[in-house]
């Protein structure tokens, strides 16, 4: 009996090693051999599937265009940031041949670990002949939380944070740290900020507004310069706290949440990474037809969002076709319009060809959020992520647990 | 031969699909906690174990779940014995049984949000309660959900737990002849209360000892339901887990790889010093 456990045990061992064999190995500098090779494959492609409208533009857009364009299947599979990380990781320790995953939807966070643990194929968005119009001299969009994309991920969209508020309930929202603080003091328990992305992302725009100067915490980490406007935004926050939703001593998991809260009437601001989110959820009737976004006058972050392609993706040229598509005129215009996602483009619209131009004309304009070009001007960029994971640990140090 | 083969079948599944994964598991979690494995590893480090011993919030964490889960264990099962007692009859058959195991039905991602519905400031109780003029504002409702004390952890485990329990008491009773033996008792002199306390209520809880003891470790490790109505401090151990392996920061996995290691550690010390379970009740038969 013994012997026969061991054996069905080192079967089953055997069976589950790893496949060493090469995957596409052929060159895909050549635009022409990309196409050539990357016709009539199947990818899977696994991005953050939480908005509606987001998934009925690439379900309803995107996906057609590319099956009658390239006869590439695309196969959307839901996860973002931590799940992305981990399904590359675990493929890359288990000394996985090629990838599950061939086109993935990311941000500097993600990308930042992805380039960790070196999971990300490149460079290759130089290939693409769509990258020629992206607006890689904005630093909002060529740098990704000051690191160089160095063509590890391609710009896909451009956003800006903005707190969601109720204009029926609020003539005046708080522009300043001051009108903040005294807001939340005359209104209690109507004001907080989530756990994770969004709210470090709002805990960012104070950090900078600490600093005289915004350019002392971009560039890598400082932890001297973390040190010295860190302690005053906790002061801050500490101040804040008593007052914030349930007494600050809870804070929402996640931005949905803080949205449900903020639909249900328990608390009277949101706040979102995408500056379109309110258009967008006043549509979709889960917010009132009186919010309304705005950026208090300390600024928010403003990013991009990216595609990177696996190491170990085995379609990597059919990835390469979806992606550059992705950023065509035609997709990145579609994908502007208000009514469908409302996404910023990457794209140097000025200086697209005529013909690509007139894909940008006549949009509708958002109803419910500042135009960009007002936004812009308050516009801060992303901090080195070190400063993201040391706001996260500290937040959980020395607000929730103090 | 059939006779032969089956068990030893069965053995080889037993060990392959329980034993083999758990094992396997467990080694590349402690693996990874020494810094041994992962992309990241810069070999072997006793660090993260010094960490996860030394963290007053992971201690704070398992006792928080412990209480939790010996709590939601006591009420579901006052609750459960109740039922069965009283109803006996009518939960092994009747219109009433369908009432009782409805809540069966439902994931326990779904009985959270219905109770998050139920509990929260803006749900169905604080509603009503300030429709009825009971409170001023929809904030004035008690904090009955992420609440420091796991209020609503405890209810949505109660409702989970306890038709399982309903179950397994109205089993015994009826397997132990414990109606038979309640009316010799009370032929002998005993009161009704004396009875149940000490002829039904002692024969209900020895029987079912060991299982009351692997709710308490269930709902000790559940994730779903703290995750939507815990609050971030005190934080229910799983929660606490995933967070620092699926956070922001990569160089925490091994931490949290600790931390589970250490929790299977704990579970399992408290299982024998609790439990004491013999050979016989977790080996499968196979004669």
């Amino acid at each position: 009996m013994r012997k026969s456990i061991v054996v069905l045990i080192l079967v089953c061992f055997w069976a589950c090693k790893t496949d060493k064999s090469q995957g596409e190995s052929s060159d895909l500098s050549d635009w022409s051999m990309v196409e050539t090779q990357g016709q009539n494959q199947s990818i899977n492609m696994m991005m953050w599937k939480g908005d509606p409208k987001i998934n009925a533009y690439m379900s309803d857009y995107v996906l057609p265009k590319i099956k009658s364009k390239y006869g590439i299947d695309v196969n959307i599979v839901s996860g973002q940031g931590s799940m992305i990380v981990q399904s590359l990781m675990t493929e890359l320790q288990a000394n996985k041949s090629e990838s599950e995953i061939d086109l993935v939807w990311i941000n500097g966070e993600t990308f930042y670990q992805l380039r960790q643990i070196d999971a990300l194929y490149g460079p290759w968005t130089s290939e693409l002949p769509n990258a020629e119009f992206i607006d890689f001299d904005n630093p909002f969009i060529g740098k990704d939380f000051q690191q160089d994309i160095d063509g590890y991920e391609l710009p896909w969209g451009n956003v800006q944070m903005t707190l969601i508020y109720d204009q029926a309930k609020i003539k005046n929202p708080p522009q300043n740290k001051v009108e903040l603080l005294d807001f939340v003091k005359t209104h209690p328990g109507q004001f907080t900020f989530d756990n994770h992305f969004t709210g470090l992302t709002f805990l960012k725009s104070l950090l900078i507004s600490f600093a005289e100067n915004p350019d002392e915490l971009y560039g890598d980490f400082d932890e001297v310069t973390y040190q010295k406007y860190s302690q005053q935004l906790w002061e801050y926050i500490n101040k804040l706290k008593p007052y914030l939703w349930q007494n600050g001593e809870v804070f929402p998991e996640n931005v949905a949440q803080m949205h449900q809260l903020f639909a249900s009437g328990e608390i009277w601001f949101s706040m979102s990474n995408n500056d379109s989110e309110v258009d967008n959820k006043i549509s979709e009737g889960l917010f009132p037809k009186s919010a309304r976004a705005y950026v208090p006058d300390f600024g928010s972050i403003q990013n991009s969002h990216y595609l990177g392609i696996p190491k170990l993706s085995k379609h990597k040229a059919a990835a390469m076709l979806v992606a550059n598509f992705m950023i065509s005129a035609e997709a990145q215009s579609h994908k502007s319009k208000p009514e469908v996602w409302g996404d910023g483009s990457v794209l140097d619209i000025e200086n697209l060809p005529e013909n690509q131009k007139q894909h940008f004309e006549n949009i509708a304009k958002r109803q419910y959020a500042p135009p960009r070009s007002e936004l812009n001007q308050k516009a801060l960029m992303e901090l080195n992520p070190e400063y993201m994971i040391r706001l996260a640990e500290d937040f959980r140090t020395k607000i929730i647990n103090p | 031969m059939k006779l032969k083969v089956y068990p030893i079948l069965i053995k080889l599944l037993f060990w392959l699909l329980i034993v083999l994964p758990v094992v396997a598991g467990l080694g590349y979690a402690l693996s990874y906690s020494l810094g041994l494995t992962g992309l990241l590893s810069k070999g072997f480090t006793l660090e993260y174990w010094q960490k996860a011993l030394t963290t007053q919030s992971l201690w704070a964490s398992f006792l928080y779940s412990l209480s939790i889960g010996i709590i939601s264990v006591f009420i579901s099962l006052c609750f459960a014995v109740s039922m069965a007692l009283s109803w006996n009859k009518s939960i092994q058959q009747g219109r009433l049984s369908y009432f009782i195991f409805l809540p069966l039905c439902f994931p326990a991602t779904v009985m959270a949000f219905v109770v998050l519905q139920w509990l929260s400031p803006s749900g169905w109780f604080s509603r009503i309660a300030f429709e009825l003029g009971f409170i001023n504002s929809l904030n004035a409702f008690p904090n009955l959900v992420r609440d420091f004390y796991g209020f609503g952890i405890i209810v949505c485990s109660v409702l989970l737990i306890t038709p399982f329990f309903t179950i397994l008491m109205s089993n015994i009773y009826k397997n132990e002849n414990l109606l038979h033996l309640e009316n010799l008792s009370k032929t002998l002199g005993a009161s009704t209360a004396k009875t149940l306390k000490r002829v039904t209520l002692p024969i209900l809880f020895q029987k079912s000892k060991m299982t009351l003891l692997l709710f308490v470790i269930f709902v000790m490790g559940s994730y779903e339901v703290p995750l939507i109505l815990g609050r971030q401090y005190p934080q229910m151990v799983s929660v606490a887990i995933v967070q620092k392996i699926q956070k922001f920061n990569l160089n925490d996995i091994p931490l949290g790889f600790a931390m589970s290691v250490l929790y299977v550690i704990l579970v399992v010390l408290v299982l024998m010093v609790l439990g004491k379970p013999s050979r016989k009740y977790l080996k499968p038969h196979f004669k």
